[in-house]
Formats: structure tokens, sequence, C-alpha cells
């Protein structure tokens, strides 16, 4: 090989500039939010998963690059299905206790009180919280880097790391097959009809042909894989270093900070924080 | 004494659940550096003998295995198959379902990672490997972006990286188009000596040009011939009573010689046909046709293709008029107008994206074209239901996996005339019918998925048919299959087809399409590029232009010198033929 100067010809696409999620290490992405993850299953206000949503709102929108898609789906319809959320729990609720507080909406038979109201809002917030704070990691993680940092740094044997990178690969390959069960079925007239009966039966009809064909793609891939020394020694050879840096433990702990924070400022008197129960 | 790079003593292999050990007692050695082409009737177990090279038979492949097979003096039995891959490679048939990562580079890379040689060697045989098969440049795609072809090349570029000495290749072109097959075979001619070559192969046209050594199994497992290529020639008739296809260069010298052309020695590949073609008088026509003195597209002489009927003026099955559709926002079929004539075999053929699936499943109703474009014999397969659709027009998917639906043979076949809402005696009888005529009496009780290949294809053809749907499509009837297997299916649709049906067939086979269809539609971008009799469409340059490659037959005859030979496109087309001056 030649080391004439020039750009390196197994140099793959450079990491978007300026966006410091993608440099992280997608274990960082896990650890970092965890624990809000975990405090907001238990926290029964609104403030606290209003606080973290907040946040990683923020955090994905400057530190990741999101396509067009992605930001619709930020900025648009996850404020769309909170609200939505937040009406359809408030009327599902129990009336008793939300009963002795002030009426806001009577239309007819159906009554919204304030206190329902805000029982669901915490509900639909914690979701989204919930939701926001895994994609902190999930918008800028690739599938590939996450197998090979759980290989690097928490010792998971190979053997299942990249049996995983390679299981990502049948994911489009199955939904293209669906398409094809899809149509051939009805073509042939398999449980026509409308309402979700008949498209419980047809789904269930899909699954065997599509079943046979993953064993049989996962069979062969393994053999594949076998007859390339995969599993011959008990590490491999690693290209790509998913190396955990400084700034993933900076970034690790700014995010249990922030965390511990935002719990305070939530459970803080109610005459700083408007918090009702 | 170097040590052998294969060595099988008294090699038995029997599948679990199976009652005969195939292949059955093969005792063979390879030198470093030979290329042996492994040959055999279907069921032989040449598959299977491949598998047992790097020991996936029997340390992963559920199977028993007697006797031994050495790689390089190691046992594979004794040594664990990734520890053997630096030995032995393999390259599989279907190029799908031997990739792993998500770019070119990373997959070459793989095999040397995981034997843990160092990065720097890593990218230095990567660059090696890619260099050769010629996909360096495109090392940092995904390789879903390559073609068949390029896949293919990709997993000998895998084999190469890997340093193995010897690389055993099972089936390597079967599921590739003739150009990405010509592509895989120029990678493997390049090689040289310094590998050992274990090839399985059907597509014997190309093959020959890379190997020097035949072995032979017998339909019962065992070794019946091991010997240098010429060996196809002299014992060309025992091999085709075996059932051992042959190359179509050599079929076409014999053929030649039977009607009376002086052959001293048939040909093997399709070059030497050709210098053949040009030492021989010029052909003429047998008086019997009655057909001018050559072989012209305007007067073929061969018997009357199967379903090209006498009667000028032909039905219409099928027809289209402006029919575009889109897929996402790629348009992908641009206002088609064409007429499939009734009772004609009609193959649909063109590159990888011209839109062939696209225009069948238009037609047959699979994914239902705009309103009022398509006519099936007065019916519009975009206002019909899938009961009246069964009725006019048949369809068999690619994988005929994907369109059973019921748990026994029986019953899938009831399904269609229980869609059809006949009375039960009636469904019964003709369901009786059809297993008797499609050979799965012994079946009836069996899941369809439980079924061999050739049967499924079989059921999947019948259930298209049992509605008594006068058209039949099919989407790629052949791919992936085996020989024997194709030409089971084929010979099941040439028969149907004398029987009235009309087929029309998606297919990237162009030997099949000489040997069977009577009519060839060619699709280039969306659009037809030639529509017309096979042998008028095949002696034009319409399949050249749309970039498809001929058959290794057509090829060689339309290099001969004399015009008199390019019109043959089949071996049929000989029996019409004898020298000029005899």
């Amino acid at each position: 090989m030649t080391t004439a100067p020039g750009p390196d010809p197994f140099a793959a696409a450079p990491p978007p500039r300026g966006r410091f999620l993608h440099a992280l290490n997608p274990l960082a992405k896990i650890a970092g939010p965890l624990p809000a993850i975990v405090a907001v299953l238990f926290a029964h206000t609104w403030a606290l998963p209003a606080l973290l949503a907040t946040g990683s709102l923020i955090l994905v929108l400057v530190g990741a690059r999101l396509s067009g898609r992605a930001l619709l789906g930020l900025l648009v319809v996850l404020p769309l299905a909170t609200a939505v959320l937040t009406l359809s729990f408030a009327f599902w609720s129990d009336g008793g206790r939300a009963s002795a507080t002030p009426l806001l909406v009577e239309l007819g038979p159906v009554r919204l009180h304030e206190g329902a109201l805000l029982a669901g809002g915490a509900t639909a917030l914690r979701l989204a919280a919930i939701l926001l704070l895994s994609l902190v990691g999930g918008l800028s993680t690739t599938g590939p880097d996450l197998a090979r940092s759980l290989v690097q740094q928490l010792r998971v044997p190979y053997r299942v790391g990249y049996t995983a990178l390679a299981a990502y690969r049948f994911v489009p390959r199955f939904g293209h097959e669906l398409d094809v069960i899809r149509q051939a079925h009805r073509v042939r007239g398999m449980a026509p009809g409308r309402g979700p009966l008949p498209a419980l039966r047809r789904r269930a009809g899909y699954l065997v042909p599509l079943l046979a064909g993953a064993l049989r793609h996962a069979e062969r891939v393994a053999l594949a894989m076998d007859s390339r020394a995969f599993g011959a020694h008990p590490t491999r050879t690693e290209r790509h270093l998913v190396p955990w840096r400084r700034r993933d433990t900076v970034f690790v702990l700014l995010a249990w900070l922030a965390t511990a924070l935002a719990i305070a400022l939530a459970i803080a008197p109610a005459d700083l924080i408007a918090q009702k129960v | 004494m170097t040590v052998p790079a294969l060595e099988l003593r008294g090699v038995r292999i029997r599948h679990e659940g199976a009652q005969r050990f195939t292949p059955d007692g093969v005792d063979l050695l390879v030198h470093p550096g030979e290329s042996v082409l492994v040959l055999g009737p279907s069921g032989s177990g040449k598959s299977t003998l491949a598998l047992a090279l790097n020991g996936l038979v029997p340390q992963e492949v559920p199977a028993e295995l007697q006797g031994t097979v050495r790689v390089r003096g190691r046992s594979t039995a004794g040594t664990p198959v990734a520890r053997l891959s630096e030995h032995v490679a393999m390259v599989f048939q279907d190029p799908d379902a031997q990739i792993v990562t998500a770019t070119v580079l990373d997959e070459v890379c793989f095999g040397p990672e995981n034997l843990l040689v160092p990065v720097d060697e890593v990218l230095e045989r990567a660059e090696y490997a890619l260099r050769r098969v010629g996909l360096w440049e495109r090392r940092h795609e995904n390789p879903d972006q390559l073609s068949g072809g390029g896949r293919q090349r990709l997993a000998i570029a895998c084999a190469l990286a890997l340093r193995s000495p010897v690389i055993v290749l099972d089936e390597p072109t079967a599921n590739l188009d003739p150009r990405g097959a010509d592509e895989v075979y120029a990678v493997l001619g390049e090689l040289g000596a310094d590998r050992t070559l274990v090839l399985i192969e059907h597509a014997l046209d190309a093959a020959l040009d890379v190997v020097d050594r035949v072995v032979v199994l017998d339909r019962s497992g065992r070794l019946a011939h091991d010997g240098p290529v010429e060996l196809l020639r002299e014992r060309a008739d025992e091999l085709l009573a075996l059932g051992v296809w042959l190359p179509s260069a050599l079929l076409a010298g014999l053929r030649l010689r039977d009607r009376g052309f002086p052959v001293p020695e048939a040909p093997l590949t399709p070059a030497a046909l050709t210098t053949l073609l040009d030492s021989l008088p010029a052909p003429a026509a047998a008086k019997a046709t009655g057909a001018s003195a050559t072989v012209t597209p305007d007067a073929h002489p061969a018997a009357p293709r199967p379903g090209s009927s006498p009667a000028p003026p032909a039905r219409v099955a099928v027809s289209a008029r402006g029919l575009s559709v889109s897929r996402g926002r790629t348009r992908v079929l641009h206002a088609l107008d064409l007429d499939v004539t009734a009772g004609s075999f009609t193959a649909v053929v063109g590159v990888n994206g011209a839109g062939k699936t696209t225009l069948l499943q238009a037609l047959a109703g699979v994914a239902p074209p705009p309103r009022g474009t398509v006519d099936v014999l007065g019916l519009d397969p975009a206002r019909a239901d899938a009961r009246r659709l069964a009725r006019t027009i048949g369809f068999v998917f690619q994988n005929p996996e994907h369109q059973f639906i019921r748990s026994t043979v029986a019953d899938e076949l009831a399904h269609t005339l229980e869609l059809q809402r006949l009375p039960r005696p009636a469904i019964d009888e003709q369901v009786e019918r059809m297993l008797v005529r499609f050979g799965l009496v012994e079946q009836r009780a069996v899941h369809p998925f439980l079924l061999s290949g050739g049967q499924k294809r079989r059921l999947s053809v019948g259930t298209a048919l049992l509605a008594g749907a006068p058209v039949l499509a099919l989407d790629e009837p052949t791919f992936g299959q085996d020989r024997a297997r194709a030409r089971e299916l084929l010979d099941l649709l040439s028969e149907l087809n004398r029987g009235g049906t009309t087929v029309l067939a998606v297919t990237h086979d162009l030997q099949l399409v000489a040997d069977h269809a009577s009519h060839v539609l060619v699709l280039e971008g969306g659009r037809v590029a030639a529509h017309g009799p096979t042998a008028e469409v095949l002696a034009s340059d319409a399949l050249e232009t749309a970039g498809l490659t001929a058959s290794p037959l057509t090829r060689a005859f339309r290099a001969a010198a004399d015009p008199a030979w390019h019109g043959v496109t089949r071996l049929a087309d000989l029996d019409a033929l004898h020298p000029s001056d005899a």
C-alpha cells in the first residue's frame, strides 16, 4: 500500500460537525438519561416530566442532526399527541377525587374538572418525557455503533453483538417480504372483508410464511458467517473503535446533575412551582 | 511431497431424517492449484458435498458423516468451521444470505477481523481483494446497492481476503442474470493457479473456461467419473443418460454432427463452437420445411414453436392502453400499450428495474392498475374482486410459500374453489383431479410448507389454475432453482400452453425464452422496447439495446462469420439444418 499523502481511502463519512451528540459513546447516551427515565416512571406530578421533556427536547434539537421528518415529529406531532393524550386520560381518570376541583368545561353529560385535566396531563407528559429522553441516544446513534460499544465497553461477547448487527440487515428485507406476502394473500382471497376480525385473521396468515422465510434466511446467514471465521477466537480485531472518552464521562455526570436539579425543582415548595396532585 | 488441498476418503453423508446417503462413498484427492468442477444430477448430493469441505457438515448442518474429509491435512471433524476458514472459503448460491455488514469494505474486512489479523493488514487484504473483483471504487456503498453479480463478486472478495488457498463455490451464478454470471466467471478466470477451486455449477458454458478437471456423481451419489474436461466430450452419451447437464456448445456440436456436418471434435465452450462453425460448410434448411436456404429471422425453418398459432388473426388475451404505474414518486411504467396474443407463451424480459414485475402485477391485478388501462379477456383487473380475478388470470409468485394460506395441500387447492362458491362434491372432485395431475396425491394431507421445492412450485401453479383461469402470469418462475427443477416447471408450462392456456412469464433466463417462449416482450426503462415472435426479437439487437445479454448459445452462433448461422437461438433450430453441399 502506498503512503502518499491524501485523504484516507478507508475513511467513512465524517460525523456531522457541531452536532455533539453524534460524537458521544452510545452507552453514554443511555447512561446519561437513564436516571431521569426512572425518576419519571415514579413521578406523579407534571412538573418533573415537563422539565425533563423540555430539557431533552432542547438537547436533541441542539445536539443531533435531524431529518425533516424527525423535526416534524418532535415539534408538531409529539406536542399534538401529548395534547390528545392529556384529554383522553382526563376523561378516563377517576372522577372521584377530581370532582372536588373546579369545573372547567361542561358539555351536556361531559364534565371536565381541573383535577382530571392535571392528572391526564401528568400521565401524557410522562410518556412524552420518556420518549424524548430515549431519543437523546436514539436519534444520534447507529445500530452498529451501539453493538460495537456493547462489545467494547460492556464486554458483551462479540458473537452476540455482531449477530445483532447482522440481524439489523434483516429488517428492510422482512418489510419487503411482508409486502409481497400481503399482495399474494389478497390475490388469493384470504379472509376478505372489513373490520377487526378479518384483519386479525389476515395478519395471522402472514406470520407463517414470514417466519419460515426468516428462519431459512437466518440459517443461511449463520452458515456464511461461520464460514468466514466468525467465532474463531474469543476476541476479534476492531477497526472501528468506539472509545469511552473524557467527554462521555462529562456528559453522563452533567446529565445526572441536571436530573437531580430537575427533581429538586419539581418537589420544591408549592409557592415556587405551581404544583398540584 | 505436498499436502493435498483436499483429501476425501469414503465420504458418505446422510441428512437428518433422510433415508439414503448422498454422496455415498466418494474418494477424491485435489492438489493445490487444481480447479475441479463437480457435476451430477439433481439429488446426487453435490451441495451436501460442498458443505462437508469446510466442516459445516457435520458440525453445523444436522447430518451424519462417514469417512474422512481433510483440508490441507486437517480433519474437518476435529477442527471448528471458523478455524477451517483459514484454509477453505465458501461462496454460496444466494448472494443476499451471505452479507453481514453495512458497507462493502466492512464486509471484506469481516473475515480477517475474526482471524485477529492486525488492522493494517486487514485493510491491505481488503484493498487487494476488492481491486481483484473490481469493487474497490464502491467500497463505501451498502452491499444492497450492488447488482446480483456485484454481490457475488463481493462474496469472492471476502474469500480472497481470508487468504484461504481453497475456495468452494456452490452454484454461484444460479441467482444471477447472464451478465452477472459473466462478471463472476471473469473474476474467477483471473484468480490464477495459486488457488484451488471446487465449483458446483449448472451453467457450464461459462464455467468450463475456469476448470481443468471434472468429477461426476451419479444419481445414487457415487463417484461415476473423474478426469480432465475432455471427459465431457468423450462420455457425453453416458453423462446425458445420468441426467447431467452438458455445455450447450457441446450439445450443439453433437447435433450438428448428427445432421451430417463434418464435426471432427465437438466444442466445449461457446468460443470453440464459433471456431467450429467457421470451418463448416454453410447450412441449408431441410427440404421438408420448404423454407429458404438460410436461417433468417423472416423464414425461421424450425418446427413451429409451442403456442405460436398457425392462424394469423390471433385473439388478444391481455391488453394495456396507456398503462402508467408509479411506485412512490418514481414512475415505473410509462404509458404502455401492448397486446398479448391469446394462446401465446409470452416472456417478459428486461434488466433489473426495467419494470417487469410491476407490469406483470398490474396486468394480473395483484397491484391494481389505474382503471380502464388493462383488459384481461374483457375484465378490468382494477375493478375485479379476488373471485372474478381468479377465474380470469392466475398469478404465481416468485416464492410459492408467499401465496400458501391453508394448512394442507388439499385445502390449499380447495380454497380457490371455495372462493368460487362451488358445491362441496364438485370441489372435492376437482381437487382430486388436480392432485393427480400435479403428482401431489401422496402429499394431500401435508402442510404446504413441508413440501419439497419442486412440489411447492407445482402446488402454486395448480392453485393459480384451479379456478379455470385461461391466463397464467408467473413472476420469475425459475429464479434460484436448479436446472432440473427449472426444466420440470417449464415442461409443465409448455404442456399447459399447448392445452390453450396463455402463459405470461417474467424471467431473466434467456435460454428459457429461446427454448419455450413463442413471444418476447422486451422492457426498457418502463417502456416496451420490442414485442413480437421469439425468433424475430432474438435475431434483432433489441436485447442488447435494452442492456441484456443473449444466452451463450445464441451469442456463439451470432459470432460466426457466415450470417446463415445467426438465426439459431436454440438447439431445436439445428434439427432443420443440413450441410449445403450434402
